[in-house]
């Protein structure tokens, strides 16, 4: 296939998720000021550059809560689907809202330090054996850091050239930064806020990504258990002419089958190309088409048509009692595999 | 009295000496991380400089003759330059993993996911106990109206 790299790939569905998105960051941060400075106590007048420092501060720990919530969410319910192949253009946008605020905080606090502020901010307290003035800075500056890093490689090339194995593994950095950003808020802003109200919704948010993550974990385990190595999918007849099931196999892995009038077939659900969803695709001109950018594969054997040379991993599947089950070993990509004859079951 | 009072005074020298000796050890090791920083990010513009003009081409088909992609790599490249020279060199020598493309680490992402379930509600635990409520006399009220 032949797709060359863009600056940003956006369409009309991008257009408004990315829209309401910073309407979103907007309403928050002017929210925040106008209510933020009514509710300040009156015997500590917080200033402005602390009050836009506290807004935008907050707003980043939010929109990090929103994006952590979103994966686990949409693993318990496939509805959440659409805000997940989204979720790298909420991630940029947490990053420049968390540098602003950390840009706030150098210049006010740290403007006239005879270093450099960077050097100022990390050496001003150094009180790392105790809980109590703890320096919360070190932990927000090392959150920073990974949301930059994260931001740095959100285009569609690093994901091809790092692989797929590497560029997550460099993502998963987001949950130690997120631990990192919940003790720099603890051990930071809580011990001084007075107003239960963002305490509330603070401990609320960080509590909300616990849980949903704890719920996603338990979710795939009682999957795990009740799977062998044949997997139970479902009736021919409920999959959708042209259209395909997701499976989520034992080992984590997700195979989309698919069925073409009365044949059916199992492909991997990650497209070779970037790890598209292919089974959120369909079959156009008689081969499985990626959401993403229209990567094509037959459904017998996981190989893109000639000329092109993308393959993916098969699977094997078989009819019992009416109901198709799929194996959970994956063929190597490009292995031929009947399809599935369910003509008269439909 | 007076020898107490010296005894005293002498030892709030010593802690303050000490307090000052552990900041300007902290202050030097600031120093020299941010040094270490500076050399590593001008080690990355280089890698960057070299890989998106040259590199780039050779080893990631569908950017040959695509150009305004590439600034947006710069700082990807900057942080991450050993990952993109150990990248270049696997793909140079034609030693990309097919397979592993389709095998992201989920096992992973769902211990680490849970260690978080774990640590999270920790963390907030240890702000709230360690947090230090003023006096509750009297709430403030502010005494004249705002000008």
């Amino acid at each position: 296939m032949s797709v060359r790299y863009v600056p940003v790939q956006w369409n009309r569905i991008k257009w408004v998720y990315d829209g309401l998105l910073v309407a979103g960051v907007l309403a928050y941060l002017v929210a925040f000021l106008q209510i933020g400075a009514g509710m300040a106590d009156a015997t500590r007048p917080v200033d402005g550059a602390i009050l836009r420092m506290r807004a935008f501060g907050s707003c980043a720990f939010f929109l990090l809560t929103v994006i952590l919530c979103i994966g686990p969410l949409a693993r318990l319910d496939r509805r959440f689907l659409p805000l997940l192949y989204n979720r790298r253009h909420f991630g940029v946008v947490t990053f420049a809202v968390a540098l602003t605020h950390a840009a706030y905080v150098l210049g006010w606090y740290f403007a006239y330090a005879p270093t450099p502020p960077v050097a100022a901010l990390l050496s001003s307290n150094t009180s790392y054996g105790t809980a109590l003035g703890f320096p919360f800075e070190a932990l927000g500056a090392f959150a920073l850091v990974v949301l930059a890093l994260l931001a740095a490689t959100s285009h569609d090339f690093w994901l091809s050239f790092l692989t797929a194995p590497v560029w997550k593994a460099l993502h998963l950095m987001i949950y130690p930064a997120y631990a990192a950003l919940v003790a720099h808020v603890a051990l930071g802003y809580l011990q001084d806020v007075d107003n239960p109200a963002f305490a509330i919704l603070f401990g609320g948010g960080a509590l909300a990504v616990a849980g949903l993550h704890a719920a996603a974990a338990l979710e795939g385990r009682r999957e795990a258990r009740s799977a062998g190595t044949w997997v139970a999918v479902c009736a021919p007849g409920e999959i959708a002419d042209k259209r395909a099931r997701i499976v989520r196999l034992p080992d984590g892995d997700r195979a989309a089958v698919f069925r073409n009038g009365a044949r059916v077939s199992a492909i991997s659900n990650a497209c070779a190309h970037q790890n598209g969803p292919l089974g959120e695709g369909r079959i156009v001109f008689g081969c499985v088409t990626c959401p993403w950018h229209g990567y094509q594969y037959r459904m017998e054997d996981g190989c893109s048509p000639p000329p092109f040379t993308e393959k993916v991993p098969t699977y094997n599947l078989r009819l019992r009692d009416g109901v198709i089950e799929i194996d959970a070993r994956a063929n190597a990509p490009g292995t031929p595999v009947p399809p599935l004859d369910v003509a008269g079951m439909i | 009295m007076i020898g107490a009072e010296a005894g005293q005074d002498g030892g709030a020298d010593l802690r303050c000496g000490r307090r000052m000796a552990v900041r300007r050890g902290g202050t030097a090791m600031t120093a020299a991380l941010i040094l270490a920083g500076q050399v590593y990010l001008w080690a990355g513009a280089a890698v960057a400089a070299l890989f998106l003009t040259w590199g780039i081409g050779r080893v990631e088909p569908h950017a040959r003759g695509s150009y305004l992609f590439r600034p947006l790599l710069v700082p990807g490249c900057v942080l991450i330059w050993p990952l993109v020279l150990w990248r270049w060199r696997a793909l140079e020598q034609g030693r990309d993993a097919g397979c592993a493309r389709h095998r992201p680490p989920r096992v992973a992402q769902v211990r680490i996911g849970v260690a978080l379930a774990v640590l999270v509600p920790l963390i907030l635990g240890l702000g709230l106990v360690i947090r230090q409520d003023g006096p509750r006399e009297r709430p403030p009220a502010l005494l004249e109206a705002a000008q």
